[in-house]
């Protein structure tokens, strides 16, 4: 990288002294040609401090010199070297705009190398609008070998998200082994595979990527996530026992347990493993899960007793659910009435984020449980992770006094802060769309309470008729002890009184067994 | 070893005391995928390693009344009888008044001295009253089940005290260091076991040809007066055990 800067510099050095031999005509007037030449004098000093290391003085001298009028031939160069001072100065988001400028002056030679930069760190900033802008106008061929991956996948995410699948898994597909994006794309790739409905397909790259990734530690990301959509592969296969199997291979100490457990009890639900399905409840309904989103969790609870004919207790769980998600369902719905301004859905998320990370408290207008859910969505989750970058540039800029008193020092500042505002605003709209979706779901698990609780009811009915009819409905474990024990806990080892220890989390299960005839 | 002994002693009873009559319990083959296979602990954003404690002490007054056992006292007698009530903080602090009476005789071994010496110990001013304020730090709440129908939440704690230990002529400072554990068989009710060291300055109760009452064959001598007996750090270790209910 050092070693194509210096080069490019030397280049450099020499251009604007051929650029005046070549610009031989005569010179209009005496005084601006030695205005003239001053300024490339300048620049040459610039070139050459940046060429000595002395990155933030060579990039202040260059962005003076990249305004004025009588460089403007010299400007998508000027510009174009500002920029990789500035990446050398790790203020990416600055050295972004200067890439954009340079590809806008459509210069046959700066453009494309810019628009390479611009890949490169549109990528460390992880912003979405920059990778599109600049990914889009790539062409592969003119890419290093070196960045190739990069371009290769990024290119494959735009497929991805424009929903055309089997382009997305042919360009993730031509991503290198040796590339530090081989297991993001090879896992994108299973996901492309999946997403056409390419179940065999999606499982083969899983199955591949969790092998390949054999010798990394148990908690290792790339290698827990292979495993989870594996085990959501085989589930959409429909081979409910591997697919158990799969899950169950989760590390414990990992994030993305909780999910696995939660999507494991649904395979359990299909395979009849109701007893099973029931022992993961007694985890995701613990104390240590009151923070987490899960309505879904609770209906397929409630349809688990209903299959095992246990009508209290699947009542307890629908009531819990209307109790909990009730006043959630009016809160959200009555934030999204009363509130217009993208900041204001932006805020919640922040602090939310400070609950989360510390021990402060935060007046939150919308429950917890729900900002916290968006918070943990992709694209949230991306945008917050940009907004970190920015203001990482920020106190980089802000900790250098000389740089910020500078011209560009300000200039920075000024994009920064243009920058974190639109992506706040960005961010409150992402927000606003998961609240919806979330209303709209709430609403749809509501219609499906009411169903699960007729057949509830149903349920009743039947087991009272064949009471009446004299039918012997067999022992049942629970005959000759308090009902109310078993509709409070479910069967213990213990007598259980509604204390829950971290090292128990996932460990607990139901000894119950089925009521039905 | 015995002391130990005697706690598990105490700890078995008492869960058998309240051991409820078993539940129709049912044989459940649990399969093997199901079964733990993992030491390590799930990741939760904040790691709190115990939710919905069932005993809760925080800004909470809990009682006690308990008997004390001096383990390294040779004189006097070893057992004093006390209550004091503690002020929770919260979960890991405490603060309280402890007061304790000493049994006013002497220990078997003074008896032993008497019966075969003559060595009349009464005559040295014996340990009356202890008046401290104690501070416990609460370091680790846990869980254990006896019988698969009965569970004791314990706290285990550090102590430190600072007081007066009054002796029959005169009072003296008194610090104390110590760890406890208690036994909660309900989320009220608690077995509390003191482990304590204390260092007052005492009376030395040996003071030579002023003990003997002749009652063995030796030569009678005249009771020396309190002021007679010499003085020193004394350091004396006790196991209280007491029982203690959380208001």
């Amino acid at each position: 990288m050092k070693k194509t800067i210096l080069l490019l510099i030397a280049t450099s050095l020499i251009l604007p002294v051929s650029g005046m031999a070549q610009g031989s005509k005569p010179a209009p007037r005496k005084a601006t040609g030695s205005r003239e030449s001053q300024l490339k004098s300048q620049l040459s000093n610039a070139l050459r401090m940046a060429q000595n290391g002395q990155y933030a003085n060579a990039a202040n001298n260059l962005f003076t010199l990249g305004r004025r009028p009588e460089l403007a031939a010299e400007r998508p160069q000027i510009k174009y070297i500002l920029g990789t001072m500035l990446v050398e100065l790790k203020l990416y988001q600055t050295a972004a705009f200067q890439f954009v400028d340079v590809i806008r002056m459509n210069n046959s030679k700066y453009s494309k190398m810019a628009i390479e930069k611009l890949s490169m760190v549109a990528d460390i900033l992880g912003d979405d609008t920059i990778l599109n802008y600049a990914v889009s106008r790539v062409d592969v061929n003119d890419i290093p070998s070196g960045q190739k991956d990069m371009i290769y996948f990024r290119l494959g995410e735009i497929k991805a998200r424009n929903r055309e699948f089997a382009k997305a898994a042919e360009l993730y597909s031509r991503v290198g082994l040796g590339s530090t994006y081989y297991f993001q794309a090879l896992f994108n790739k299973g996901l492309a595979q999946l997403e056409e409905g390419n179940a065999p397909a999606g499982i083969d790259t899983f199955k591949r990527m969790v092998e390949a990734r054999g010798n990394a530690p148990v908690t290792d990301v790339n290698k827990v996530e292979a495993q989870l959509a594996l085990a959501r592969a085989l589930y959409q296969k429909q081979d409910w026992e591997a697919s158990i199997e799969a899950y169950s291979q989760i590390p414990r100490d990992t994030v993305m347990w909780h999910d696995a457990v939660f999507e494991q009890s649904w395979a359990m639900l299909r395979a009849a493993r109701f007893r099973s399905a029931l022992s993961n409840f007694q985890t995701l309904h613990s104390a240590y899960y009151e923070d987490f989103y899960m309505p879904e969790s609770l209906l397929l609870r409630a349809i688990v007793y209903l299959y095992i004919c246990k009508y209290d207790e699947m009542e307890k769980v629908l009531n819990l659910f209307e109790n909990t998600y009730g006043p959630v369902r009016t809160k959200i719905g009555d934030f999204i009435k009363s509130t217009n301004d993208a900041n204001a859905y932006y805020l919640e998320v922040e602090k939310a984020n400070i609950i989360k990370t510390t021990d402060k408290a935060a007046n939150l207008r919308l429950p917890y449980i729900v900002v916290r859910n968006v918070m943990d969505q992709g694209d949230v989750k991306r945008s917050m992770h940009y907004l970190t970058r920015l203001n990482q540039e920020k106190r980089r800029v802000e900790n250098s006094p000389s740089f910020r008193a500078s011209a560009l020092g300000q200039y920075s500042l000024k994009i920064l802060a243009n920058r974190s505002k639109n992506t706040k605003f960005a961010i409150g709209d992402m927000v606003k769309a998961h609240l919806l979706n979330m209303r709209v779901e709430l609403r749809d698990l509501y219609e499906q309470a009411g169903f699960i609780r007729y057949e509830m009811i149903n349920g009743r009915k039947e087991t009272v008729k064949k009471k009446i009819a004299g039918k012997d409905l067999g022992d049942q474990i629970d005959d000759k002890v308090d009902r109310q024990f078993y509709i409070e806990n479910g069967f213990q080892y213990y007598p259980f009184q509604g204390e829950f220890w971290l090292d128990e989390v996932g460990n607990y299960h139901y000894l119950g067994k089925q009521s039905c005839e | 070893m015995l002391k130990n002994g005697l706690k598990a002693l105490i700890i078995i009873a008492a869960a058998l005391l309240l051991h409820k009559t078993a539940f129709a319990v049912e044989t459940v083959e649990l399969p093997e995928e199901e079964l733990a296979k993992e030491s390590v602990l799930p990741v939760f954003d904040k790691s709190v390693s115990v939710k919905n404690r069932r005993v809760v002490t925080a800004k909470r007054w809990d009682g006690d009344v308990f008997y004390g056992m001096a383990l390294t006292e040779p004189i006097y007698d070893v057992s004093k009888f006390g209550a004091s009530l503690y002020y929770n903080f919260n979960e890991n602090h405490a603060f309280g008044l402890m007061f304790a009476k000493y049994a006013s005789g002497l220990s078997s071994y003074a008896k032993q001295l008497h019966d075969q010496y003559g060595l009349d110990y009464n005559r040295a001013p014996k340990p009356d009253m202890l008046l401290m304020g104690d501070y416990n730090l609460k370091v680790f709440y846990g869980k254990m089940s006896l019988t698969k129908s009965a569970v004791i939440n314990t706290i285990l704690y550090g102590s430190g005290a600072l007081g007066m230990v009054k002796f029959q002529n005169k009072s003296y400072p008194a610090v104390a260091v110590g760890i406890g554990q208690k036994f909660f068989f309900t989320p009220q009710w608690a077995l509390r076991f003191d482990l304590r060291l204390y260092a007052n300055q005492a009376p030395i109760p040996f003071l030579s040809g002023k003990m003997t009452d002749g009652s063995s064959g030796s030569n009678p001598t005249t009771p020396p007066s309190y002021d007679d007996f010499d003085e020193r750090l004394t350091y004396t270790t006790t196991l209280d055990i007491g029982l203690s209910y959380l208001f």
